[in-house]
């Protein structure tokens, strides 16, 4: 006998629609429940009732000779097609997924030329909807009842499925308003296309099949959206005739733990949710609470914030969003409500005091857990792969290996190492520390831990790939990071593991941090990094020329920032100051780039008088090897700053930032140490005692033989230095008679 | 044609009021003359029940006025924050028109202001002939609006001192204020409440008591989120003042609004308007009548100096003025969004030259 088909058209991820399909599952209690979802991963869907497995999870499907090409549904405790599933279990109903094989859609795109990683991406987070459908109707395929809500004049659907939809309060009756509203939504649109109509008629073959098999009701887990198409009577032949021709896919599927955040991406289902941390607090809390216990969720984060919520507060709140919802006519204060009042009566009206509590309370902060027995997950299967291909065995014990970055197999184990140490998966370990991207050589210490597989699985989340889950996991890490220093080192690493995209977004965090921060110490020590980065991405071909874009920029914001910020510094803070000053300078100059604004802000500093004398210094100091300061005209700064007339203490200040490291000089040039020389003379000797610390420190690091020679220099012996070593007239003659003799030594010839 | 140079929104806009009181069948609250809705409406602008169309008081989001209206339908104060230029006092006022016909009942807050003025005042003469009494009394707005079941405008209410501030406190809370020397006390009627306005982006105002802020529920007013409204709000506003003033407006006037507006903009929002570069903020609030004060400024210089031509140059001295509020910080900033952006951008090629020129 035919079974009688019920079904239930649900809104994805929706907690009514959740709430209300248990109620009526309960009511009619199945033998069958088909739910929509890839038919080929029927068989992992008991799993979701397994004790140890706890929400959000996805389900991941993805083609087993390439992981790239994979998909995640995910699914959260509010999720009606969850509820479903294990409603079923739990009451010993058979459960199936009836919709269009996951392997369809993940099929080896048939143009030959290959596809680059970017687009594989995109097909596979979303299976590319044909180019005809306007975005309109792609929103009313996967989320009707959010358009419908939007038409209402609401921004979150759930509420006005609370307000509209559950109005009446039988659940049989809530599934017939839905199913109207669908019938007549579906009558004005186009009817389905492409996709679309195969998945409808390959639901309509499933629920088909399963009536003749089975005795007893059958529910119809599915989109609203989907409801009439599958209702509607086709001929079994024409829906065959649109399934022929389906690609062929070997997949594996298996489940992977998921965040709450994540579930607010658009994914598998597409629905996506706006605010999975209002929709699990409306699957959590009794339907008369819903307003009062949100608005006390939002006091807590308020406090803890450090802000001051009060209780009183709350009851206004309360009592506004009552009073909104009334104006605005609709029986319950709904998500736009509450968020109002809790702007007006708990933040002050600051829409930005909201907006730091907001993405916690909105966005949850729930992780998922799998239980162990699940099959192995892409990515370890991802790596065993890439172990065959760079033929690196793992290897508990520890091994050294050496790779040269200039072949392409080791330039892959090298990549490959780098992506599993951002993966902290610290399987191999540089050996040498430090900057060693220079160098064509790279020194690994190789030991593969047990734990390691563990690791692998929880970097799931990020991605199936290994490639993709190190760009993920470094986004992710580059969007928490705030200090220019750090970004530069995470962009640094994604460079160095072959991540473009992850580089991609860490230069543009560089770029917004860059803008707002005005501590010139940070600006300019995070050019030396930068330059490192410039340097070597023109010899990896990454996006050089946005970096160089970033790196003028900076040198400018910099240049302009210095005049202020070397005024009124301490001791400490001058010498910081002086260290990111000089390496600014270095890395200017190597990249290359026009130095103009640079070297005018270093001759505004040497010219201020407000300015700290030892940053002075230095800024004097690198126009003079600039050459932009000529010999005569740096003599007679030097005069003027350690003139008698200043300070002792602010002269002492310029001499060391003009001298320190730099006391060589000294011994070549002439002209400054003319200067020098006469600045010293002038002096009386109680300054000249003052200053012998000075010397001593700005001198101090001249070795033996330099010093002589820098006495001899000021002491006009000029070349009496190198006396002896001047090679003599006839050098020429004696030394082929000395050759020749050494020969013969050598040679053990008889002396001539 | 009436000699008052301004009147009154319940008398500007009588018409539109009675059109919406005509046919109000929405609940209305004891002491309303209309319901909330058709506040909201007279607000935002659109239809009354029958057809008379309503024009907009405030451009901007309808869920910050209906936030408002329903504070003030649950009898808790309102207070609109903003930076200077943001339309709280205009708000202010519909607000007060709208939901009890009447505009006129506002303390302007001052640091001058004492209790005498938010409370009641004594009539001196009555008082020595008569002693304490009620005729002695000098009643103020607010006494007014108790009395009555009215709203009371308190304007730019943290420019008073705090002490006096906080007067407020009982009224709010117990709407109600003690008269001690006459052992008595006014209760406020139905339909009473208080708009108060503040602008939360001045320096060296009197903080509002957490006691005080608590008991009035907040709404900020934004600057407009649209390039295209604001620019449509400076233009026509910069019409209306060179019509007052007699200046005569160069032809190029819209596309000179537009590079004003779009420097404003960029500056205040923190990043260029194609979102590529984001850039620091001055401290100065750069709001709409901001860049309306500047374009006026342009014109002027315009007509009598520069012979009829709205320029960047002429543009530039009060471009400056409005960016650089505090010498040293706002001074990098700009020069900062000189270099990195206007240096960049052939049609900003005067004002770069301008401001560089003047920075």
């Amino acid at each position: 006998m035919a079974a009688e088909v019920h079904y239930f058209g649900i809104r994805h991820h929706g907690p009514g629609s959740a709430r209300r399909l248990v109620d009526a599952l309960e009511a009619l209690r199945p033998a069958v429940v088909l739910i929509e979802g890839p038919a080929d991963a029927s068989d992992l869907l008991p799993m979701l009732a397994d004790p140890a497995m706890v929400p959000p999870v996805a389900l991941l499907v993805y083609a087993s000779d390439d992981p790239a090409r994979a998909s995640f549904w995910p699914f959260a405790v509010y999720s009606p097609e969850y509820q479903a599933a294990c409603w079923a279990v739990r009451n010993g109903a058979a459960v199936r997924f009836i919709d269009v094989p996951a392997a369809w859609g993940l099929a080896a795109p048939p143009e030959p030329e290959p596809v680059s990683e970017d687009e594989a991406i995109e097909e596979a987070d979303e299976p590319a909807p044909p180019p005809a459908i306007d975005e309109v109707s792609m929103r009313l395929e996967r989320d009707p009842i959010g358009l419908l809500a939007e038409a209402g004049g609401y921004q979150d659907g759930e509420s006005w499925w609370r307000d509209v939809i559950e109005e009446s309060p039988a659940a049989g009756a809530v599934f017939a308003a839905v199913a109207d509203a669908m019938a007549a939504l579906r009558e004005a649109a186009p009817p389905a296309q492409g996709r679309e109509a195969v998945r409808e008629a390959h639901m309509r073959l499933e629920i088909a099949k399963t009536v003749k098999e089975t005795e007893g009701a059958i529910a119809v887990v599915c989109g609203a959206w989907h409801e009439p198409a599958l209702k509607a009577r086709v001929p079994l032949s024409q829906d065959r005739e649109r399934l022929k021709g389906a690609p062929k896919q070997k997949i594996s599927a298996t489940w992977a733990p998921w965040t709450s955040p994540r579930l607010a991406f658009q994914s598998g289902y597409g629905a996506g949710v706006a605010a999975p941390g209002w929709c699990g607090h409306l699957w959590e809390t009794s339907r008369d609470e819903i307003a009062v216990r949100w608005l006390g969720r939002i006091a807590h984060a308020l406090r803890e914030a450090g802000h001051i919520a009060p209780t009183a507060s709350l009851i206004e709140a309360q009592r506004l969003a009552v009073a909104l919802a009334a104006m605005r006519d609709r029986p319950h204060p709904g998500f736009e409500e509450l968020r109002e009042a809790a702007i007006a009566c708990l933040c002050h009206g600051e829409p930005l005091v909201w907006d730091t509590v907001s993405a916690r309370l909105l966005l949850g902060d729930a992780v998922g857990e799998i239980p162990a027995d699940v099959p192995l997950a892409p990515l370890i299967e991802d790596l065993q792969r890439e172990q065959r291909r760079t033929r690196l065995k793992p290897e508990a014990l520890e091994r050294e290996l050496a790779v040269d970055l200039r072949s392409e197999s080791g330039l892959d184990r090298s990549t490959l190492l780098h992506r599993l140490s951002i993966l902290d998966v610290p399987w191999g370990r540089l050996a040498e520390a430090g900057r060693s991207r220079g160098t064509f050589r790279e020194r690994w210490r190789l030991r593969w831990e047990p734990e390691f597989a563990v690791r692998l699985v929880e970097n799931l989340v990020y991605g199936p790939t290994l490639a993709r889950a190190a760009a993920g996991r470094l986004t992710a890490r580059l969007a928490e990071a705030v200090e220019l220093p750090v970004l530069c080192d995470l962009v640094l690493s994604a460079l160095t593991a072959q991540l473009p995209d992850a580089a991609h977004a860490g230069v543009e965090r560089i770029e917004h941090r860059v803008a707002l921060t005005s501590d010139c110490g940070e600006l300019l020590s995070s050019l030396a990094p930068l330059g490192d980065i410039v340097r070597y991405g023109q010899a990896r071909r990454t996006d050089a020329a946005q970096m160089e874009v970033l790196f003028v920029r900076i040198l400018s914001q910099g240049a302009l920032a210095l005049p202020y910020a070397v005024r009124l510094l301490d001791a400490e803070a001058a010498q910081a100051l002086r260290a990111s000053v000089l390496a600014a300078d270095a890395a200017a100059v190597l990249a290359e780039v026009d130095l103009t604004d640079w070297r005018q802000a270093l001759s505004s500093v040497v010219d201020d008088d407000q300015a700290t004398p030892l940053l002075a210094g230095v800024a004097a100091r690198l126009l003079y090897e600039a050459e932009t300061i000529t010999p005569e005209a740096a003599a007679e700064l030097l005069g003027r700053m350690l003139s008698p007339g200043r300070a002792v203490a602010d002269a002492a200040g310029f001499f060391e930032g003009f001298f320190d490291g730099a006391g060589e000089r000294l011994i070549y040039d002439a002209s400054l140490r003319a200067a020098v020389d006469a600045w010293m003379l002038s002096l009386e000797g109680e300054a000249f005692t003052a200053f012998l610390p000075l010397f001593r420190r700005a001198l101090g690091n001249l070795d033996r033989m330099q010093r002589r020679r820098l006495l001899d220099a000021v002491f006009g012996r000029a070349g009496a230095g190198l006396q002896g070593r001047i090679a003599v007239a006839d050098a020429e003659a004696i030394w082929l008679a000395h050759l020749q003799r050494l020969t013969d030594i050598l040679t053990a010839r008889p002396a001539t | 044609m009436t000699d008052i140079l301004r009147l009154p929104a319940e008398t500007t806009y009588a018409a539109e009021l009675e059109a919406l009181k005509r046919k109000d069948d929405a609940p209305t609250p004891r002491g309303w003359a209309m319901s909330p809705k058709a506040v909201v409406t007279y607000l935002m602008g659109g239809k009354a029940a029958d057809g008379t169309p309503i024009s907009a008081k405030y451009v901007g989001d309808r869920r910050l006025i209906e936030t408002a209206v329903a504070t003030l339908a649950t009898d808790r104060a309102l207070l609109l924050l903003g930076v200077p230029g943001t339309a709280k006092s205009w708000v202010s006022e519909h607000l007060a028109a709208a939901i009890c016909g009447d505009s006129s009942l506002v303390i302007q807050c001052t640091a001058g202001t004492d209790e005498n003025q938010i409370r009641y005042g004594w009539n001196y003469a009555q008082l020595l002939a008569n002693g304490p009494s009620r005729e002695a009394l000098v009643p103020t707005p607010l006494y007014r609006a108790m009395e009555t079941g009215k709203l009371c405008r308190l304007e730019e209410l943290t420019r008073m001192g705090s002490d006096v501030q906080d007067t407020l406190i009982t009224v709010l809370s117990e709407k109600m204020m003690p008269i001690p020397e006459l052992n008595d006390a006014v209760y406020a009627r139905r339909g009473f409440n208080l708009i108060a306005t503040a602008n939360n982006r001045d320096k060296g105002v009197n903080e509002l008591s957490s006691a005080l802020k608590r008991r009035f529920n907040v709404v900020v007013l934004p600057l407009p989120d649209d390039m295209n409204e604001e620019i449509s709000i400076v233009t026509r506003r910069v019409g209306e003042m060179a019509q007052s003033l007699d200046l005569p407006a160069p032809k190029n006037v819209a596309e000179e609004v537009a590079r004003v507006v779009s420097i404003f903009r960029e500056l205040r929002g923190g990043s260029t308007l194609d979102g590529k570069v984001t850039l620091k903020t001055p401290t100065g609030s750069l709001s709409t009548a901001e860049a309306i004060a500047v374009t006026v400024g342009g014109l002027s210089q315009a007509a009598y100096f520069d012979g009829g031509k709205l320029s960047a140059e002429g543009l530039a001295p009060s471009l400056l003025g409005a960016i650089v509020k505090d010498p040293v910080q706002d001074k990098v900033v700009l020069e900062e969004y000189l270099e990195a952006v206007l240096k960049k951008r052939p049609d900003y090629a005067g004002y770069y030259r301008a401001l560089v020129d003047l920075v």
